[in-house]
């Protein structure tokens, strides 16, 4: 085996981000030394990563690493393992993407800060811990890579430590993050205590014979542990402190990457290691939790006044798309929550740095005191516009793609199995993807339209690298969106198939080389072609803009830049010379907020924001698993 | 590929955007059913009423009307904002199928029900984005109503449609049906689905969601225009506001065509034979059994409007916002919810 | 024809914007009452519109106090051409009887052009009709001489 040949890659791909970060520890005082340093371990890294997918997505094939060649050897997996099947190279691809566009914004969006190496050290670290958590091969260093990643987190966290709340935040995530960890550990401990090995491949080969009580303890130390990575409900308001004070570059992280590593870990842990239990318990487990995570942040999210945190709980509210889905356990069901984590990964870094964007010209984030930015950042209006729509799922963008074949796969199952439970999950789904759009249009109206206050009439638009990053990500939104069937069969299809053939990845580890099934593509039982739709709206709004400027449509009068602005071009303001003045962001939709008002105020209370509230929360949900596990299993 | 076939394919679906079913016909049936709503909350007031074809002449008279574009507002959203709301709305129209006519015959279709369900966000998020760049205060609180109602018919809009999905598939033995088409044919092979036990709360529920889809009254707390200046539009004017009011007529058809293709979807189906009866074929045969179709449709649409639009108009008072969305999540919702657990049992 | 056809509906279509300038609200409800199914402007294509920008007709009432003065002038400003302005009932013409007050800054000829004069206090609805019948007259005027 040649240095340069492909089995090599996925080592590779995790050691380019660490060789950065510790390069960059010894180099980064010099600034073109240092960029040059991390833009090279990001290209690097997607490059050798997006060089295996012709391989793995499209031709089936299962890479096993073995770390200084210790490979499987009499009966146990002792050596360290990489085991990259489509699934992890799924994961991996957003992990690289993500990481490389966060890592060119940061350029410009980093420059005035204090510290620069160090934040691109720790950038660097909790790049790769998730790249090395989705490629491993063991629970170990899946366990390993969680450590990692959670403390260059907490440490990115508090980056801006000047800032207010950033300390707390970072503390908060530290107690519930270790928490979690403690729990992964706890669990992987109790697994090799079983079985003695902590090879995933021979893990889920042995587990089947092994399954018990301390067996499902396990499970559930793991599912948590991984839940908090993902912060899924109750583990979510640690993810709108952490976002509300972290860089931005990093929230793309936090959210785009960081929460994956918790999916991916629950796919792993459901699909591959006990693959052989119960599955209907767990499926149930999955969906609720994925709903009420849905459900509950989205929610959360309407009544947030500050633009990052509500972005922060939106994060965990499409995450809760992608469990439910991922839950569904049928192909489709599986193939649409990975093509919206896909899809996640990208809106969510593209709104996450359009309010970066935003912070980074006027210096805050508070939705009650912006306003009016499109007249100042035109460009970052319209690449915000694409993100939004994607999230809210207003077609033709990415995240509609996706959430329509969640809908159908949830009601497909629901008409399946009869249960009337699936029904109501497809509904909470659908209505959450408009509430979702509320709280988008709520942004919108609160700080790019609306009115600009006086504070902020000198913004300018941001740098040119800041709006390439973005631009990046809302050109991945708009092609995502209108080629479903290209990525279904490109990236999801082959993980999903992955998801339900791990007979190929037990195999694999082994030397065996089994056969890929070609089991057909989901289908969808719907019909949507953004393309052809496209071409429609754009023919229509061709003809209509077309017979508008005949009819003299533009002939508008407009005010010419001036200081004073005459009476015919202020507002209407009952006849007042018109002032500053704007619904509050919180307050905008009462009209909603009213007939729920029991529901808020209830959940007000409940993140009371003390720490020790939300520990206990990890412990109940702890708690909770393993009672449902060893009552149901 | 640049064959004589493909120009005229080409011809014909252009025709079909621009004139039938697409923006001519959207424009003449859209305005008329406006025009007759107007007329009929009149006579139900005991007055005489503007002429039918007033909405005409308030289109045509914003066109020639000046627009202001305030200086606060951000000009290319103010202005492009309309356009894709109205053009969105033509292209729904499209993709809902007048009885046997389907644009998409010999195509694979594009959207389904539940995309058209999203499709229909659009016209309401362009208003809001449009409403929001001219930066008023009282677009502000429109767009906070708007919103508000937007989230209040979602609820009932997803429930029967699912009800609708699952009766249908219940019927064809596939489990769902999520394609309009698929509908449509149905009720033409087994009568309309409005004769189901199962469809009549859907059909209901279905019904009032319309004026709150559209911003009638008494739903139309977000266009206010006693207590908000007309809200969300409260800095538009001209062209611009012609569009939207165009936009909201061309709902009012969309709706009620929705309406017709999923509950009454089997009433105009039978022409065909009609006029094979009458000893015509081929091309005149066809030509006239769509018009006769169309005349059909058109005709429903009108009814739909009087039941739903004019008659709720004329007896009621304008709701609070938080009373719409109450009503809309109880009432209306209840509805559907009767209709989605009886098409789930199989009723 | 397409400018001819924007004319025609031009007169046809007269949305009002009603302004108060310190009125004693009689004329007010007489404005009203002129949209009532007794006399059912409607059907000449009235409506009254919640702000000025749709407008086409601005009707003010009262004597245009030094309160209001500024409001009112700013509101019609507001007002996108053609635009047509009809004062309704004696006030905004004369100040009637409360001319000479210290708080009247009227009449509103002072300040822009009027089209219309509705005299009367208050004027009958029959009067406003015709007043702002002939008010739509001299709109369809200023559309055509409009480029």
């Amino acid at each position: 085996m040649s240095m340069l040949s492909y089995q090599h890659f996925p080592i590779y791909a995790i050691m380019l981000y660490f060789l950065g970060a510790f390069l960059i520890v010894l180099f980064g005082k010099n600034k073109i030394a240092r960029h040059c340093l991390a833009l090279l371990s990001v290209t690097g890294s997607l490059a050798l990563l997006v060089s295996l997918v012709p391989r793995v997505m499209t031709g089936g094939e299962i890479i096993t690493y073995w770390m200084g060649n210790r490979a499987y050897s009499g009966g146990y997996a002792i050596g360290i393992a990489l085991e990259v099947d489509a699934l992890s190279l799924f994961f991996a691809l957003l992990v690289a993407v993500a990481v490389f566009v966060s890592g060119v914004y940061s350029i410009r969006y980093m420059e005035h800060d204090d510290n620069i190496p160090q934040y691109y050290t720790l950038f660097l670290m909790l790049a790769g811990g998730v790249m090395g958590l989705v490629l491993s091969g063991d629970l170990f260093n899946m366990f390993i890579m969680v450590e990692i990643l959670t403390f260059a987190a907490v440490a990115l966290t508090a980056f801006r430590n000047t800032a207010r709340g950033a300390l707390e935040a970072a503390f908060k995530y530290l107690v519930v993050g270790s928490i979690g960890s403690t729990c992964i550990l706890a669990g992987t401990i109790m697994l090799y205590a079983q079985v003695h090995t902590l090879n995933f491949a021979q893990l889920s080969g042995l587990i089947p014979g092994h399954i018990h009580g301390a067996t499902r303890v396990a499970f559930a130390l793991l599912f948590v542990g991984f839940s908090t990575k993902a912060f899924l409900v109750p583990f979510h308001p640690l993810a709108a402190d952490a976002h509300g004070a972290a860089p931005a570059s990093v929230s793309v992280l936090i959210s785009g990457v960081l929460t994956k590593s918790g999916i991916y870990g629950i796919i792993r842990l459901v699909y591959f290691l006990f693959q052989t239990m119960n599955l209907r318990p767990i499926q149930f487990m999955l969906v609720f939790v994925g709903s009420v995570s849905m459900f509950v942040c989205v929610t959360m999210a309407l009544a947030q006044h500050d633009f990052k945190r509500l972005l922060a709980f939106h994060s965990i509210s499409q995450i809760g798309y992608v469990l439910t889905a991922v839950g569904l356990s049928t192909a489709l069901g599986i193939s649409a929550g990975l093509y919206h984590a896909m899809n996640h990964t990208i809106f969510k870094g593209l709104l996450f740095l359009a309010a970066g964007a935003v912070l980074h010209e006027t210096g805050t984030t508070d939705l009650d005191r912006l306003g009016g930015l499109s007249k100042r950042m035109p460009h970052t209006t319209v690449l915000f516009l694409i993100g939004a729509a994607s999230i809210s799922g207003i077609p033709p963008f990415n995240g509609f793609a996706s959430k329509w074949l969640i809908y159908q796969a949830a009601y497909l199952r629901a008409v399946e199995t009869g249960n009337i439970g699936y029904l109501l999950v497809t509904i909470i789904a659908l209505v959450t993807s408009t509430l979702t759009l509320a709280s988008f249009v709520k942004v919108s109206q609160s700080v790019f339209f609306g009115r600009l206050p006086d504070e902020f009439k000198d913004v300018k638009e941001v740098p040119f690298g800041m709006r390439l990053a973005m631009s990046l990500f809302a050109i991945l939104c708009v092609l995502t969106g209108l080629l479903p069937e290209l990525v279904t069969k490109v990236l999801t299809g082959p993980a999903a198939q992955a998801v339900l053939n791990p007979v190929r990845y037990i195999a694999a580890a082994r030397g065996i080389e089994v056969p890929a099934e070609t089991a057909a593509l989901p289908q969808a039982v719907g019909a949507w072609s953004p393309i052809n739709w496209l071409l429609l709206l754009g023919i229509s709004l061709f003809a209509i803009t077309l017979v508008a400027l005949l009819g003299k449509y533009d002939r508008v009068s407009e005010n010419a830049s001036g200081e004073k602005i005459p009476a015919k071009y202020d507002l209407f303001f009952s006849g007042e010379k018109s002032v500053y003045s704007q619904v509050g962001g919180g307050d905008l939709f009462w009209g909603f907020k009213h007939n729920w008002r029991h529901y808020f105020s209830f959940m007000h209370d409940l993140h009371s924001g003390v720490v020790n509230d939300y520990a206990l929360w990890a412990v109940v949900a702890l708690a909770l698993a393993i009672a449902f596990l060893q009552i149901v299993l | 590929m640049f064959t004589p076939a493909f120009f005229t394919t080409a011809l014909l679906y252009l025709g079909y955007i621009l004139i039938f079913p697409g923006f001519l016909f959207c424009f003449v049936v859209g305005l008329l059913l406006c025009g007759i709503d107007r007329k009929a909350v009149a006579r139900m007031q005991k007055r005489v009423g503007p002429p039918i074809l007033q909405p005409f002449y308030d289109f045509f008279k914003l066109c020639g009307k000046e627009t202001i574009v305030p200086a606060a507002a951000s000009r290319t959203t103010f202005m492009l904002a309309p356009l894709v709301g109205l053009a969105a709305l033509v292209v729904i129209q499209l993709f809902i199928p007048v009885f046997n006519f389907r644009v998409f015959r010999n195509l694979p279709e594009v959207a389904d029900m539940i995309v058209i369900l999203y499709l229909l966000l659009i016209p309401a998020v362009s208003v809001m984005l449009g409403g929001a760049a001219t930066g008023s205060p009282y677009a502000g609180i429109g767009l906070s109503r708007e919103m508000v109602t937007v989230l209040a018919v979602e609820l009932p809009l997803v429930m029967v449609l699912l009800s609708v999905a699952k009766a249908v598939g219940n019927e064809l033995g596939t489990g769902l049906v999520f394609s309009l088409s698929g509908v449509v044919d149905y009720q033409a092979a087994h009568g309309s689905l409005i004769g189901h036990v199962s469809m009549i709360p859907a059909a209901l529920a279905m019904l009032l969601i319309i004026p709150g889809e559209t911003g009638n009254h008494p739903f139309d707390a977000a266009e206010a225009e006693t207590e908000i200046c007309e809200g969300l539009l409260a800095e538009y004017s001209g062209a611009p506001l012609g569009i939207y009011k165009l936009s909201h007529a061309v709902k009012m058809l969309t709706l009620t065509s929705l309406f017709v293709a999923l509950f009454l979807g089997g009433i105009g189906t039978g022409v065909e034979h009609l006029v094979a009866a009458i000893g015509l074929t081929g091309g005149v045969a066809a030509a006239l059994s769509l018009i006769l179709q169309v005349l059909i449709l058109v005709l429903l649409c009108i009814v739909l409007t009087l039941v739903t639009i004019s008659f709720v108009h004329a007896v009621t008072a304008r709701l609070k916002i938080e009373q719409l969305f109450k009503y809309y999540w109880t009432v209306v919702t209840g509805l559907a919810l009767i209709s989605l657990v009886l098409a789930w049992y199989g009723f | 024809m397409f400018k001819k056809l924007i004319e025609e509906s031009t007169g046809k279509s007269p949305w009002l914007f009603h302004i108060n300038a310190g009125s004693c609200n009689g004329c007010d409800i007489e404005l009203v009452s002129v949209l009532t199914p007794r006399y059912d402007a409607e059907r000449l294509g009235f409506k009254l519109s919640g702000t000025p920008r749709h407008a086409d007709i601005v009707v003010v009432t009262g004597p245009v106090t030094q309160q209001s003065l500024n409001r009112v002038l700013r509101t019609i400003e507001q007002v996108p051409e053609p635009r047509c302005i009809v004062t309704m009932g004696s006030c905004p013409q004369s100040g009637n009887v409360f001319r000479g007050s210290y708080a009247i800054a009227g009449p509103l000829s002072k300040y822009v052009h009027v089209d219309v004069d509705v005299a009367g206090c208050t004027p009958k609805p029959e009067a406003v009709i015709d007043g702002l019948v002939k008010a739509t007259e001299i709109l369809r005027e200023k559309r055509r001489a409009m480029k």
